[in-house]
């Protein structure tokens, strides 16, 4: 009954997808305004159906419908509520579905927003082509990937979620948000196909999908640090970012994102830059596909397992089609792409957005890199091996730190070319601060390079964001800074965000100690100026769930911090034990626990103990990067900004011009 | 134009020493795959120099607790290696587990690890997560 309401619901999906493609499509050919009127309208009988599949899902799960091999899998009886709920999206088909259902959300708004629009045929394409991203996924749901499977046998209770998904609360938040910012990249991705199509790639579809472009990538940022959170508080190893294929999966599509987000400034002002941006949204889209065939085709565990399901050389294939398709267009538009604008000095805002992007797109090229890397040797060469986690940090330190140097520095350039003059006035006193830092951690004892400037650096940048905020609150006076130009502030704020985060990764990635010690009950260790000292051990069921749990006192200069209890459980559909750490949160450094090996036969335990600084302002730094995106979402007050050709001569501009232009975001 | 030469050039030579150093860095850093008796045979034919994973199951009766960690051999049924292990083993390390030990030969041909992750299953894997390596907590010097 509900799998067949599921299926029932899958094929009125696919054929609204196919019905509402061929309509648009035929209303394209013969400018038939009314096919093209009627033709978005099928968008929303897209969403209505992911939403009825998924609400199938839903009651499945809920009513333990064991007959549905999903459920089955990944649902018991002794399940908690949340983890039941959570039970979309706790293995591949049911992502798939939360992944149709998304993408059906946004296409909504998307029709929704131009309904005025429809039939222009920018907007048509767009919708023709979000629409036939979605036909991919409604197909994959009634082929290979079907969430609706029954089971001959309907087994008298499940298997119950993989253990690392019923261990916290937030596994209900991060895979969704990873979702609404993956997905989201398909409006832009719509939009530039449509805009390749048309040959109206000026700057209209930029501006049209800036929104959109913002929201995917705000819920992508939020997502990926939810998942660094969640990598921290419940895998117990102590770190929350490990270079996994997995974790570089979310990363890569940022990584271009976020390029896009700041060179479609570029083009927004000077016009150049299209072809740049084109395939950058299209390299996005391609890297979101290319996530979700490593993260879901088993390709990670071994190239040859992948072919086992048609999923992965499904998603495979749709890349390639994806890629060819983008490649084709650029080239077949090719001479027509070319930018009227040329940049004229090496010292302006555009040379600073161009290394921005070069430095975005060779640090999304190394991450790719390690990423293939072992599944090509594999492929090619029949040789089995990982790429290091040194490699990682060997080659994006120094791209991230130069990338900081722009964030420092860029907002300050004015356009096409500037003055000393202008550069000492706008940018002495930051400089001055981000030196003085540098001193500062080096006398305090600092000693690596990379740390030394990632603090120098991060103080460059916030005294410059500081100064642009002066600078807009004398123009518009204190309370209306921000909304005066909501893009600018807002970005500025983002960048607020990412100093904390640069500057949490930095201190936690040299300055952490890590120890295990063994104790017995009673018996302590001193790591790091805190005491630790294990009280006892207990045991306990519930649910599916064993778990054994050390309490354990931590205690700093005689101050109690209380008790902790990191613990270890193991789960019957599983042979292997799911650590817990307990952490000691602080805004100076966080102490955490982890429950290394259980009490052994004489009662002894082996506990982790890690001290790791400033780890909370990388989930704060994450909150203000969120905040940053809310804000330059908001409409301004100004007019919007309009591309001026040609600009006044530095010398002409006005004073307060500075804080009209708009900063990445 | 003879500006925008030499700019392209110099774009060029950027680009070549930047992919020099990337492949030199990631050949460095990648870390190989090998069953015991790969390795051992590897070992013999003199190789093996760099860092590996080195998978096989604990041989019953060989863990023996040292001052710093474990010692105990793994084979893969047609090779035997011996594997000094420096920290406490994840919890669940015991005698015929799967385990993968990651580190490097020793001259004396004992291999030294420093991080040993339990093979586990063909479950289901979570997005972000890796095969569950990471809840072994055990990285210390990885």
């Amino acid at each position: 009954m509900r799998a067949a309401l599921g299926v029932l619901a899958l094929a009125v999906g696919t054929s609204a997808a196919v019905l509402g493609i061929a309509t648009l499509g035929l209303g394209l050919r013969r400018g038939d305004e009314r096919l093209l009127r009627n033709g978005r309208r099928y968008v929303f009988v897209v969403l209505a159906a992911a939403a009825l599949a998924a609400a199938a899902m839903e009651w499945a799960l809920l009513t333990h419908d064991f007959s549905i091999e999903y459920v089955a899998e990944n649902n018991a009886r002794a399940t908690p509520l949340l983890f039941t709920i959570t039970g979309l999206w706790a293995a591949l088909e049911g992502s798939i579905l939360l992944w149709a259902l998304v993408l059906g959300g946004y296409l909504a708004f998307m029709a929704r927003r131009f309904r005025e629009r429809a039939t222009d045929p920018l907007v048509a394409w767009a919708t023709l082509t979000g629409l036939a991203v979605a036909l991919f996924f409604f197909v994959l749901m009634l082929g290979p990937a079907n969430p609706f499977k029954t089971l001959a046998d309907v087994p008298s209770d499940g298997a119950g979620p993989n253990p690392l998904l019923q261990n916290h609360p937030l596994m209900a938040f991060h895979p969704p948000m990873l979702y609404l910012g993956y997905v989201g990249f398909t409006v832009p991705f719509s939009f530039a196909i449509a805009a390749l199509v048309t040959g109206r790639f000026g700057e209209g579809w930029l501006a049209d999908t800036r929104r959109a472009t913002l929201v995917a990538w705000g819920f992508l940022t939020a997502g990926i640090l939810l998942g660094a959170w969640w990598s921290y508080e419940v895998l117990g190893w102590g770190g929350y970012w490990a270079w996994d294929p997995v974790e570089n999966a979310s990363l890569l599509p940022w990584l271009t994102g976020t390029a896009f987000i700041h060179s479609v400034i570029v083009q927004e002002r000077r016009g150049m830059l299209r072809v740049w941006n084109l395939s950058l949204v299209i390299a996005t889209f391609c890297l979101t596909i290319l996530g979700t065939f490593l993260t879901r085709s088993g390709v990670v565990d071994s190239v040859h397992s992948f072919t086992q399901s048609a999923i992965g050389p499904m998603l495979l294939g749709f890349l390639g089609i994806v890629a060819a398709v983008g490649i084709g267009l650029i080239a077949w538009r090719g001479d027509r792409l070319r930018a009227p604008g040329r940049i004229d000095s090496p010292v302006s805002r555009e040379s600073a957005f161009l290394a921005n992007n070069l430095l975005f797109a060779a640090l999304a090229f190394v991450v790719l890199l390690g990423t293939v890397y072992p599944l090509l040797a594999e492929a090619l060469q029949d040789r089995r091996l990982s790429v290091g986690e040194p490699y990682f940090d060997r080659m994006t330190t120094p791209i991230g730190i130069a990338l900081l140097f722009l964030m420092a520095a860029a907002p300050a350039l004015p356009w096409r070319a500037t003055t000393g003059e202008v550069l000492r006035r706008r940018l002495l006193v930051p400089a001055w601060t981000g030196a003085g830092v540098m001193v500062a951690a080096v006398v305090l004892g600092a000693r690596e390079l990379a740390q030394v400037l990632t603090f120098g650096l991060a103080a460059f940048a916030l005294a410059g964001i500081a100064r642009q905020f002066a600078v807009g609150a004398r123009a518009h006076g204190v309370a209306r800074v921000v909304r005066s130009n909501p893009r600018l502030y807002g970005g500025l704020v983002v960048h607020v965000g990412v100093v904390l985060v640069a500057v949490a990764i930095a201190s936690s990635s040299s300055y952490s100690t890590k120890r295990e010690v063994r104790l017995r009950s009673g018996e302590s260790a001193t790591v790091r100026g805190y005491t630790v000292t294990y009280l006892d051990s207990d045991r306990e069921r519930s649910g599916q769930k064993t778990t054994v749990s050390a309490q354990v006192r931590v205690e700093r200069g005689g101050d109690d911090l209380g008790v902790y209890a990191p613990a270890i459980s193991t789960f019957p559909n599983s042979t292997s034990g799911i650590g817990t750490p307990s952490v000691h949160t602080g805004l100076r450094e966080d102490v955490y626990l982890t429950l290394v090996s259980s009490p052994n036969e004489r009662g002894r335990v082996t506990i982790g103990v890690a001290v790791n600084p400033l780890i909370l302002w990388l989930w704060i730094g994450g909150g203000v990067m969120a905040l940053g995106t809310l804000i330059a979402l908001a409409p301004s007050l100004q007019r919007p900004f309009r591309r001026r050709e040609p600009t006044p001569a530095v010398g002409l501009r006005r004073q307060n011009d500075e804080e009209r232009e708009p900063v990445p975001v | 134009m003879k500006g925008r030469a030499i700019g392209a050039a110099a774009v060029c030579a950027v680009a070549v020493v930047a992919i020099v150093v990337l492949g030199v860095v990631l050949s460095k850093n990648v870390v190989y795959f090998r069953t015991v008796s790969e390795a051992v045979e590897e070992r013999a034919g003199g190789g093996g120099d760099g860092r590996l994973r080195l998978a096989g199951e604990v041989v019953p009766g060989s863990i023996t607790e040292t001052a710093r960690g474990v010692r105990f051999e793994v084979t893969d049924g047609e090779a035997t290696a011996d594997v000094i292990h420096r920290g406490d083993p994840p919890d669940l390390f015991k005698e015929g587990a799967p385990v993968v030990c990651e580190g490097r030969w020793s001259e004396s041909d004992v291999f030294a690890s420093d991080r040993i992750l339990i093979k586990h299953g063909s479950e289901y894997e979570p997005p972000d997560v890796d095969s569950g390596e990471k809840a072994s907590g055990d990285k210390a010097s990885a």
